[in-house]
């Protein structure tokens, strides 16, 4: 693990029944970085990030967020110590209103905000994620581009050093797409390190300053976005072995 | 909020004057309704903030009864027993809380359902609690006066906590414990503790309302104070009302108080009461599954919005 790495995976291996999910991943990310993690359906993606922040268990190898092994952390522990995860899916509590929804994140995450410091810190965040109209909405009746920015901003409420984005543009439009990647940008001049899955390989290259390639739970690439992609077996994983 | 603590001030100071112009008659109708408001409050804290649904509490209030009264016998004034009782009951809740709440799934609602009837077969079958024929308070305990008042009191304390608790983050934590409870975890909320917490301190309150419950009555027997029948009522209560809301726990308890008193004193409807109380449910879970507050809200809604124009959209 270079000396300037905020987090490092070593051999990280996950097994449902009959089916290996991550076979021994291992990489490390510096801090401040932008680092994308792109693969086919079904290549582990998604485990990796639950694995990384402990909502999933992983059967075997080693997880280092600032030199402290986390591993076999609970979730909340782990967001407690600056690692946060956004959800592909995205689970907002419907029955809350935006705010409140970005105060949950605001007042248990690592800040552990109350009272008003909480409500100034919310603010700036429906501001930045640019949800200060919908502030006071059900987050129930929000649209899906709306939804993909308040799983960003209860993350962001939790004060992380690691942000860890699922596929925050799935379902964008491309003028969204645009936003969302100055405001993951934005994100990483604030101090925060991101990681982050994308299907939009454009945008992925875009942002990066380093990509992991999954494919089948194994890394077959990792590096600067424009050598990546020209990786014959990143091709050959994308667009078949004919492609080569 | 300030007027609602003023509405919470003025309800306290009214029904604390109360034996000065009620009959008797009457202010044990209050006391009654009064105790089955703190059991639906305490209980919508866990079942309807949380969404961890107990088919268990009439275990709270034994335990509240039981230690009450046998601290009474060994000399203890039955008022200096209510800390204790609330503390057992507290305990008692984390020992089934702790195993059951780390798991997903209906685990905990099943797990209530065998501690209490395990707990009521313990009762009936030990020596130090009377077995089936119950105990008696010591004589000299009994002062009607003092112990309506210990009742109202603690109702509208019950009731203050609840709504306090509902704007705290604590609150917070709990309402998204229900909503989601791994996107709960994934913003940092230990879900665990939260539950344990909040089951401990519903058990509590529910066994100081069992506490006040056998000073009052001073005679206790498992299948008073331990019967599955007030389990069952205890959740009706907050769901016919409006679940996880302030005031619906309190709404259900004056419908379910004023039915019991009425069934009670006819002979014809003594035993019909699970029919209602089926009905009841079945008719809520058609038709407003946010109960009696949430059928007023839509009323209410309805009425203001036929009333006033419509307002030009300002978005």
């Amino acid at each position: 693990m270079p000396a300037d790495a905020i987090l490092g995976v070593e051999g990280l291996i996950k097994r449902y029944e009959g089916l290996l999910a991550l076979s021994g991943v291992t990489f490390s990310v510096a801090r401040g970085e932008i680092f994308g993690v792109i693969g086919p359906n079904g290549a582990g993606k998604t485990t990796l990030f639950s694995c990384l922040v402990g909502s999933v268990q992983p059967n075997s190898g080693i997880v280092r967020f600032r030199g402290e092994r986390i591993e076999r952390l609970p979730n909340h522990a782990i967001v407690a110590r600056g690692l946060v995860r956004t959800h592909q899916i995205v689970r907002p509590f419907r029955d809350m209103t935006v705010r409140e929804n970005v105060s949950v994140g605001a007042h248990f995450g690592r800040a552990r905000l109350r009272g008003a410091e909480a409500g100034r810190r919310v603010g700036e965040i429906l501001e930045k994620t640019g949800l200060v109209r919908k502030a006071e909405v059900l987050a129930g009746t929000l649209t899906i581009g709306e939804l993909k920015r308040l799983e960003i901003a209860r993350a962001l409420a939790t004060g992380p050093e690691v942000l860890c984005l699922d596929e925050v543009m799935g379902g964008l439009n491309p003028s969204e797409i645009v936003d969302a990647m100055k405001l993951i940008r934005s994100i990483r001049e604030s101090g925060v390190t991101v990681l982050m899955i994308e299907h939009h390989v454009h945008a992925v290259v875009g942002v990066s300053d380093r990509i992991l390639v999954l494919n089948f739970g194994l890394k077959i690439a990792e590096g600067k976005p424009m050598e990546v992609v020209r990786h014959p077996e990143v091709i050959s994983a994308y667009l078949g072995e004919e492609a080569v | 909020m300030k007027t609602r603590g003023v509405f919470a001030a003025a309800a306290l100071v009214l029904l604390l004057a109360a034996p000065r112009f009620l009959e008797r008659g009457t202010l044990n109708d209050i006391w009654n309704v009064a105790f089955a408001v703190i059991l639906a409050s305490a209980w919508n804290l866990l079942g309807g903030f949380a969404g961890q649904v107990s088919i268990g509490y009439s275990a709270f209030i034994g335990i509240g009864a039981y230690t009450t009264v046998l601290l009474s016998l060994a000399g203890w004034h039955p008022y200096a027993t209510l800390p204790v009782s609330a503390f057992l009951s507290a305990a008692f809740s984390v020992i089934v809380g702790l195993p059951t709440f780390r798991l997903r799934g209906p685990y905990f609602t099943i797990a209530t359902i065998g501690v209490s009837e395990a707990v009521r077969v313990v009762a009936a079958g030990v020596a130090f609690t009377g077995g089936s024929s119950g105990l008696r308070m010591p004589a000299g305990s009994f002062d009607f006066q003092r112990d309506y008042s210990a009742m109202v009191v603690l109702a509208v304390l019950v009731v203050a906590l609840a709504a306090w608790i509902q704007a705290s983050p604590f609150g917070q934590a709990l309402r998204a414990i229900r909503q989601d409870i791994d996107a709960a975890e994934a913003l940092g909320v230990h879900s665990t503790k939260y539950k344990v917490l909040v089951h401990a301190l519903s058990a509590a309150l529910v066994a100081l309302a069992g506490s006040l419950f056998a000073i009052n009555f001073q005679y206790i027997s498992p299948n008073s104070v331990f019967d599955f029948r007030l389990s069952l009522s205890i959740v009706l209560m907050p769901i016919v009302g409006g679940l996880g809301t302030v005031a619906g726990p309190v709404l259900g308890a004056l419908l379910f108080g004023y039915l019991q008193i009425k069934l009670l004193s006819s002979p014809a409807l003594r035993d019909s009461y699970l029919f209602l109380y089926g009905g009841m449910l079945i008719a809520v879970m058609l038709f407003e599954p946010r109960g009696l507050l949430g059928l007023y809200r839509r009323v209410r809604g309805r009425i203001t919005r036929s009333f006033s124009r419509p307002v030009p959209d300002a978005g």
